[in-house]
């Protein structure tokens, strides 16, 4: 036997295979969970900072108060929103062929390739009366809790069209047809069939558009800086994630604004968690009173103008609030005047930005794939459906909350053992990682487990058998999750921030050009984070493809 | 290779329940039961796909209860066939031998022989999803041959397969067993496709086997009122024993009808249970006829006439009545049923009445 067999033949064995489990069972706990809500700790043993620095502080509870209700106002302003604009456009796309389908469902991720916080800049340049608006702007907008609603329906728009098309994909169409033989109208027989039907598909969209609202912080920065023509201060607009960049960034000099940012930061987790539960139990519950049928006024609405004024409206919101607002950017830049500017910090900073990016995306795939084989092929084991579920809590915490959590974590364990970059990362690792394991976990549950076990009595080992049977058939989801991970780690401020004040990565050097109104050089760099992320993005759409076929 | 007291019990069913079971070298054993009987868990066990909670399993004395399933060597064949859908047919063939780095030229071999023997040669570089069902069960019988397990163990080979090519490759998964001297075990809930395969049959009912023996054995001798209704199916009538003797014996029910079988073990004034299957049971003359009843209901089955005949207080009898004799007789006539006494066998009353005895789930 050579030695690379005597390997194989040792972690094939029972007790290699349970170490392993456990190894990454603990990894995820100890590295993701744990730091993620490790600030909740901090409201018992630092209680009496908290107490003397804030709550008896009526000006800093002011602030803290208005910008978490402010998040939380905008966050459910941007799901009605992406709601009541995305179902038409999901149901064309699960239910209609017509021509430049292919096209639209292309233009629907096209906000994804942004990174928010070029996103943040762009949308910000076309809506908002600034200074010196550049030509074809609207500039029309001078309210920041406006503009900042309009740039949060941006990036979560897609999320909310995406679950919606899935899951009514899913629906049979015949429950439908059923209805309308029996006499209803169209809008009849959707309202009272089909849409009661899709409420899990809500429920994901919903979580997935307030979560991603709720914890945006580089767009929501560079949008309210370039607004204001300046840095952001303390008596601007704020919601609860800029509150925490500023103040991270104002601790360095002043830390009697710790308790202050430990404060917000709980207020988020907490709130964010217990939102998440009611949000779930509010869909799935509640009953609406949606059996009472008026067939004259419905079937007018069922014909006619009305369905066609409802699905141009919703391709107009598509284009003039979605795509446009993304793409602005490249006017600008045509229109602006070049300057002699020094690239090489930002080249650094992108530099930076793909190493972080990259060690992400291989510490997801190496401990996530594991830890979503272990939930997916032990559904009935209670740790595994509790793992399920711990892995959200860092896709809904806000992910400067976390950020800034996860900083204070490794600075009680060891201060000196972890460099500003380590911390990066670990933070990006905590809200990507469960892209991977989600991605991973749904491609798994689809597959026949006899393939495997089929591999196994023909006398493959488990590495094997995974190697050459399972992977090839999840390949393309394995992709996509390393592709989201990457882009979204790629494009992160928040959590970048709230670790580290003066972190060196793409997105914060474009919030930092954004302060110092570069902002030529800032579209400039927008544009390069744009390309690279759509490029990835097209990647990430062939290898998907791929698996379907 | 033997099973014995094998326990499995799942969260809120018991899917083996002190199963016992010996296969014999080079032997084709079907395993029959109804669904839900723990047929699947009994090949589980084997393959060690699943660790039974008590029980041992030995492969050749040797015992191997805990052994991986890739150091078994007795491979399994699932209902679905699993064919790796991103390898070719000749990918899948060569997994198993792959795997244990057989030697490129004794592969290639190898290769040829199987798909001539499976009759693949010219679909070799097709993918499963472009095979026929009949196609992907024989390239998924060469990739379990091709490992030369020591037992192929088959759940359901047949199932997803159309009624006619059913029947056409219930001979050719024999005669491929009997020439490569496999040994086999085969799960069915079908009871003529394990009556016409079988070396010999194993009856499986609640996770427990009931009788094993050769096909005429468990057809003709079968253990209990089940086998006998669940191997070819019978007519049970409900009485009591009224002579016994080594001619043969005397049930009468409650309404007096009187009828006769072989020989039996249960004492006279010992509550029964008379089986006799359907094949064996005849509509005769009312005057020659110790059971007279009237029809109830006549189903066409193309060369046989299946005849539902209602006897008062005794039940519904059937019969099967060659299809050129179907003029004779109309619904709602008066006719007589009766057997070949040897034909019918005397069973204790099951303790939890003759319907739960004879309940298939």
């Amino acid at each position: 036997m050579g030695s690379s067999d005597k390997l194989l033949e040792f972690i094939s064995g029972r007790g290699f295979r349970k170490g392993w489990t456990a190894f990454n069972i603990i990894f995820f706990l100890s590295f993701i969970i744990l730091p993620t809500v490790f600030i909740l700790s901090s409201a018992v043993t630092d209680w009496s900072d908290i107490q003397e620095h804030v709550l008896s502080d009526p000006a800093t509870m002011d602030l803290i108060i208005s910008a978490v209700v402010v998040s939380f106002e905008i966050a459910a302003i941007v799901t009605v929103i992406d709601f009541v604009a995305g179902l038409p456009v999901a149901w064309m796309m699960a239910r209609k062929e017509f021509r430049g389908k292919q096209f639209l469902d292309t233009l629907i991720d096209m906000p994804l390739a942004v990174p928010t916080a070029a996103l943040g800049f762009s949308a910000a340049i076309f809506w908002a009366a600034t200074p010196n608006p550049p030509p074809f702007s609207l500039s029309a907008i001078s309210s920041p809790m406006l503009l900042i609603v309009l740039l949060h329906v941006v990036f979560s728009y897609p999320y909310m069209v995406r679950s919606l098309t899935a899951i009514l994909g899913g629906i049979d169409e015949t429950y439908e047809t059923a209805g309308r033989t029996l006499g209803a109208s169209r809008l009849t027989a959707v309202r009272t069939i089909t849409l009661p039907l899709f409420r899990a598909g809500l429920v994901t969209g919903a979580i997935l558009c307030f979560a991603r609202s709720l914890s945006e912080t580089g767009g929501t920065i560079i949008a309210l800086a370039t607004l204001y023509g300046r840095k952001m201060v303390e008596g601007d607009f704020q919601t609860g994630p800029t509150l925490i960049g500023l103040w991270k960034d104002a601790s360095v000099a002043d830390p009697t604004l710790v308790p202050a940012l430990t404060f917000v930061s709980i207020l988020l987790i907490i709130l964010a968690l217990v939102l998440l539960v009611v949000l779930k139990v509010a869909i799935m519950k509640v009953r609406v009173p949606l059996r009472k049928v008026w067939p004259s006024p419905e079937k007018l609405l069922s014909r006619g103008l009305f369905p066609k004024i409802k699905d141009t409206s919703a391709i107009l919101f598509l284009l003039i609030v979605v795509i446009v607002p993304s793409f602005f950017i490249f006017t600008y830049v045509l229109t602006g005047t070049p300057s002699d500017a020094d690239w090489n910090p930002f080249i650094d900073a992108l530099v930076t930005s793909f190493v972080v990016a990259s060690v992400v995306t291989a510490i997801d795939l190496a401990t996530g794939i594991p830890m979503a084989l272990y939930i997916a092929k032990n559904r009935t084991s209670k740790l595994s459906q509790l793992l399920d579920v711990f892995v959200n809590i860092p896709l809904i915490v806000p992910t400067a909350a976390l950020g800034f959590s996860l900083g204070l974590f490794w600075n009680t364990v060891d201060p000196a053992a972890m460099p500003p970059i380590v911390l990066i990362i670990l933070s990006h690792v905590a809200f990507t990682y469960p892209l991977v394991v989600r991605n991973v976990v749904g491609a798994v549950e689809g597959i026949d487990p006899a393939y495997e076990e089929t591999a196994r009595t023909l006398g493959a080992k488990p590495l094997q058998s995974f190697r050459r049977v399972l992977l090839p058939m999840i390949k393309g989801s394995i992709l996509a999750g390393a592709i989201m991970a990457f882009t979204r780690s790629l494009g992160e401020t928040g959590a970048t921030l709230a670790v580290v004040a003066n972190a060196n990565t793409a997105p914060v050097f474009i919030v930092n050009l954004v302060n110092d109104q570069s902002y030529y050089l800032a579209a400039m760099a927008c544009i390069i984070l744009i390309i690279i992320s759509y490029v990835f993005m097209l990647l990430l759409r062939r290898f998907t493809r791929e698996e379907v076929v | 290779m033997t099973l014995s007291g094998i326990v499995k019990r799942f969260s809120d069913v018991t899917a083996a329940d002190g199963l016992d079971l010996t296969v014999n070298d080079r032997e084709y054993l079907c395993l029959l039961g109804p669904t839900g009987a723990g047929k699947t868990t009994a090949l589980r066990v084997i393959a060690g796909l699943t660790v039974p909670d008590e029980g041992k399993v030995l492969f050749d004395g040797r015992e191997v209860t805990h052994l991986e399933p890739e150091k078994r060597n007795a491979v399994l064949l699932s209902q679905t066939y699993s064919l790796f859908p991103t390898m070719t047919v000749a990918e899948n063939i060569m997994f198993g031998p792959d795997i244990r780095k057989v030697p490129e030229k004794d592969k290639e071999q190898m290769l040829f022989s199987l798909l001539d023997l499976v009759r693949l040669t010219s679909r070799a570089d097709s993918y499963p999803r472009e095979l026929s069902g009949g196609m992907q069960q024989r390239c998924a019988l060469a990739r379990a041959i091709a490992t030369s397990p020591d037992v192929l163990l088959l759940d359901e080979p047949l199932r997803a397969l159309d009624a006619r090519l059913r029947i056409d490759l219930r001979r050719d998964l024999k005669s491929l067993a009997r020439t490569l001297g496999l040994t086999v075990v085969h799960v069915t809930h079908d009871q003529d496709e394990a009556l016409v395969m079988a070396d010999r049959i194993a009856i499986i009912r609640a996770g427990r086997i009931v009788q094993v023996g050769t096909p005429a054995e468990v057809f003709d001798e079968p253990v209990s009122p089940f086998v006998a209704n669940f191997v070819g199916q019978s007519n049970f009538f409900t009485g009591t024993v009224v002579h016994s003797g080594p001619e043969g014996s005397v049930v009468e029910d409650e309404a007096g009808n009187r009828v006769k079988a072989r020989p039996t073990d249960v004492a006279v004034g010992e509550k029964a249970v008379l089986a006799v299957k359907v094949g064996h049971t005849h509509l005769l003359k009312l005057d020659a006829a110790a059971l007279k009843g009237k029809i109830e209901r006549m189903l066409f089955e193309g060369r046989v006439v299946h005849v539902d005949v209602d006897v008062a207080g005794a039940g519904r009898f059937s019969a099967k009545i060659p299809a050129s004799y179907r003029g004779r007789y109309q619904v709602g006539d008066d006719v007589g049923i009766g057997w070949n006494r040897n034909k019918a066998k005397v069973f204790p009353y099951p303790e939890g009445g003759l319907e739960n005895e004879l309940k298939v789930d």
